[in-house]
């Protein structure tokens, strides 16, 4: 158990120091330079002078592995240095967004396991009927919604016409996540819908149902006694990578709705070549990831017997 | 599987999916009655609001924090604000600014000339970007009046100070552990900050304003950076004004009676500059492509009259005789065609492109497109110039690399979206683009023009301390420039803020700096 921990963690780290080695090379490699957006951003023809002086003040004159070097040093110490664009701690311009991705994170995954879930099953035990048909159909149009496109059609109609929701809040609140979340889940949820689907129709075909069937046991219990346990692993999965996608924010989302999230911030960020904030935004979504493995992992564990007593 | 599984399964899915949508649902938006309360959706660069950090003072000024000893009126002329008067010494180089004797930070502290020189000395000391303005010798405060000593002649002095850079903070507060950059400054504005993110910026009344009444208890001005979407908050309500609403979305509010909307022509100009060093650097030529460029057309029916056409380097919202310049190049492919022969281009196989000693005549045109109106303005020119036989081929590349592409003149014509004047005075940009370059003396000038009548009337113009002789040069500069063809001016970009009409007193000015004042009211 220790020595799994220990081995877990040691590829955490060697992880985290490998995607941050990685981002920094890029945005070292990448065209533009951090000073000459920050200087005009003030909408003037900037002299050579200022320049450099921008530069030195940002430490952008220092050999890329100085450079490295030292916010390796401090990020190991917690300190992921201060944002170029926003002129306050790394730490701090994340922590401002962070609350709003995570709320947008949560309230999008449930309505996808309402929407999703429900939906793929209901598909999968009709399969070839109408009803299929009619959620195959939606979800496949569902998936081929650009976003952006589909927001701006539930602002329309919920926000102007019927006034139901606010259109744009710019700060957290429970009515103003409803529309990004239901955008997120109707795009995003079709997809998976057709994976539930699609999961649960291979369980369906398993000897062990027709078995079940051939004893006279009902469908029902069937259904949530033998096919749905069986198809959690990979459905979990699947919402595992769908929730780290979801920390890392989701920028055309947010722009749309003004949401105040990780995903603008990020884009902002790498507009400006806002190194330390770039870095930082690479950091968490690494971390964000790792995290949500390791809870995948620990679920197989608690969800198959199979592993729990260590058989195949 | 049984149909009442089937039957549970379906409503329950239907009955979740609207539950969770409805649930919350709920808009208490009615903002013409809220009387107290002032919503502004706007575009926020900024993460924090210390004014000495990148251009955050900016928007310290925008959404009525901040204010500064003079300020620009709408021909972008200095006029008084913290300052009652100013005046410089016969040396030129000492200036007496008197600051108003009523006028209070929103601590209430009285605003003495002491407490703007310790301002300034913050915003030099904290910031290398107010030196690139002026530098001063020395500041000395004598009761209200500051006495500020500089290393050399500034002429615009007021116009430098009305720069959000030195807009009027309370430094001992900080020293008392004010943090500026979260809470905000403590200003001079009619508002003062309650919270503020990127995203949301909540404003309350100064109590002890000097200048009026300020009318609001609160003003919220988020950040809506989707253009629709900034739109909609405003046609449904959410917000009592926006400022630059789209060139898709403006027509919604023109000719609407619920919305009043203040456009004006900004300060910035769209060119094309012109390298003197290759094919067009043959002035027939450059004319000829001058001339094809029907820029009404772009601004009128390709960009939906929110843009100008342009034929100056100035904009007309400065006085800087927009009217009274003649553009030697206008709009007439007759006479481009004319210029091309008269150079010896001509369409001898009957390619549809002139050519001569069996060259063709081709050049490239260098473009980013993260302002949507640029490739747009390089697609049109490109089908006029086809017209009258020239190939221009159109180059995108990432707005990063377009400094260094300037300064060392690999390009034809190169397109720039600029600023002409953030202080209220052009000569800056003038010299900076059209100044001849001697072995970097000028980087900015990469294109090879040179026009020694130019430099001499922009040396001039720098040491000029007569208004009307300074603008007097400057219109001579730009004539000079338009008749050697130095540039393509395609057109300046209309700004606008729109409200709902029972909003009063909103203005757009064309410095863009005075969105939030105790004017406004419902």
């Amino acid at each position: 158990m220790v020595k799994g921990i220990v081995k877990y963690i040691s590829q955490f780290v060697i992880t985290l120091v490998g995607i941050s080695f990685l981002t920094f090379c890029l945005t070292y490699l990448a065209p533009g330079d951090p000073a000459m957006m920050l200087l005009e951003s003030g909408d003037r023809i900037v002299s050579q002078q200022e320049l450099d002086e921008v530069r030195a003040e940002l430490g952008l004159d220092k050999p890329f592995w100085v450079r490295y070097a030292d916010w390796a040093i401090n990020a190991a110490q917690g300190d992921l240095g201060m944002s170029y664009s926003a002129k306050i701690p790394v730490v701090d311009r994340m922590l401002e967004s962070l609350p709003g991705t995570l709320m947008l994170a949560a309230a999008s995954t449930i309505l996808i396991i309402l929407y999703a879930v429900p939906a793929g099953i209901i598909s999968a035990i009709n399969q070839n009927k109408k009803i299929d048909y009619i959620l195959r159909s939606l979800s496949f149009v569902g998936v081929s919604m650009p976003t952006f496109w589909l927001g701006l059609i539930l602002i329309y109609i919920f926000g102007l016409k019927l006034g139901l929701v606010p259109i744009a809040s710019s700060k957290i609140s429970f009515s103003g996540v409803i529309l990004p979340a239901t955008t997120m889940a109707v795009v995003v949820g079709s997809k998976y819908m057709r994976q539930v689907r699609l999961v649960i129709l291979e369980e369906m075909q398993k000897d062990y149902v027709i078995g079940a069937r051939s004893r006279g046991i009902a469908e029902w219990k069937i259904l949530f006694g033998h096919i749905l346990p069986n198809a959690f692993l990979p459905l979990i999965t699947l919402l595992g990578v769908l929730v780290g996608y979801l920390l890392g924010g989701v920028t055309v989302i947010e722009m749309v709705f003004a949401w105040p999230g990780l995903g603008n911030m990020a884009v902002y960020a790498i507009t400006m070549r806002d190194y330390p904030l770039v870095q930082g935004f690479v950091l968490w979504v690494a971390v964000g990831f790792m995290i949500i493995n390791a809870l995948v992992d620990v679920s197989y564990r608690l969800l198959d017997p199979r592993l729990k007593r260590g058989q195949q | 599987m049984k149909k009442s599984l089937k039957k549970s399964l379906l409503v329950g899915l239907s009955v979740l999916m609207c539950g969770a949508f409805l649930a919350g649902c709920g808009n208490d938006s009615n903002n013409a009655e809220n009387k107290d309360t002032l919503k502004v959706a706007v575009t926020n660069f900024a993460s924090s609001l210390d004014p000495a950090e990148n251009f955050f003072s900016w928007v310290v000024m925008r959404y009525g924090v901040g204010e500064t000893l003079t300020k620009f009126d709408k021909q972008m002329k200095p006029v008084p604000w913290l300052a009652a008067k100013w005046s410089v010494a016969d040396d030129k180089r000492t200036w007496t600014i008197t600051v108003k004797d009523n006028v209070k930070f929103s601590n209430g502290k009285p605003v003495t000339a002491q407490a703007v020189k310790e301002s300034l000395e913050r915003a030099f000391a904290k910031s290398s970007m107010p030196k690139t303005f002026f530098q001063y010798k020395s500041l000395e405060a004598k009761g209200q009046d500051l006495i500020i000593k500089t290393d050399k002649e500034y002429p615009n002095l007021p116009s430098l100070l009305a720069d959000p850079f030195f807009l009027v903070v309370d430094v001992q507060s900080e020293r008392d552990g004010r943090d500026f950059a979260k809470q905000g400054p403590i200003g001079t504005g009619p508002y003062v900050v309650k919270s503020f993110t990127k995203e949301l910026a909540v404003m309350e009344a100064n109590p002890n304003y000097w200048d009026g009444a300020v009318p609001f208890k609160t003003v919220e001005i988020p950040s809506i950076d989707d253009p629709n979407t900034r739109a909609m908050s405003l046609q449904s309500g959410d917000v009592d004004m926006a400022v630059n609403i789209g060139p898709g979305e403006i027509g919604l509010f023109k000719d609407n009676d619920k919305f009043k909307v203040d456009e004006i022509t900004s300060l910035r100009v769209v060119l094309a500059r012109i390298n003197m060093n290759g094919v067009l650097g043959d002035k027939n030529v450059r004319d000829a492509v001058i001339s094809a460029a029907d820029r009404k057309n772009y601004a009128d029916v390709l960009l939906k009259g929110t843009f100008l056409p342009g034929s100056a380097p100035i904009p007309p919202s400065m006085d800087y005789g927009f009217d009274q310049l003649k553009d030697p190049n206008a709009y007439n492919p007759d006479r481009s065609k004319q210029l091309l022969a008269q150079s010896g281009w001509t369409d001898t196989n009957g390619d549809g492109i002139v050519d001569k000693n069996g060259q063709p005549l081709t050049f490239n045109f260098i473009v980013y497109n993260s302002r949507a109106e640029l490739p747009l303005y390089a697609e049109a020119l490109q089908a006029d110039l086809k017209k009258i036989g020239i190939d221009m081929k159109i180059q995108t590349v990432d707005y990063n690399l377009l400094d260094g592409i300037g300064k060392e003149g690999k390009y034809d014509m190169l397109i720039s979206n600029i600023v002409t004047a953030n202080t209220g005075d052009p000569i800056w940009f003038l010299g900076n683009y059209w100044h001849t370059n001697i072995d970097g003396s000028n980087p900015q000038n990469g294109s090879g023009y040179s026009n020694p009548q130019v430099d001499q009337l922009l040396e001039a113009a720098t040491v000029e301390f007569d208004p009307a002789k300074r603008r007097e040069y400057a219109i001579q500069i730009q004539q000079l420039l338009m008749n050697d063809g130095a540039a393509l001016f395609f057109g300046y970009p209309k700004t606008n803020i729109v409200n709902a009409k029972y909003l009063n007193n909103v203005v757009m000015y064309p410095s863009d700096y005075y969105w939030i004042t105790n004017k406004i009211s419902k």
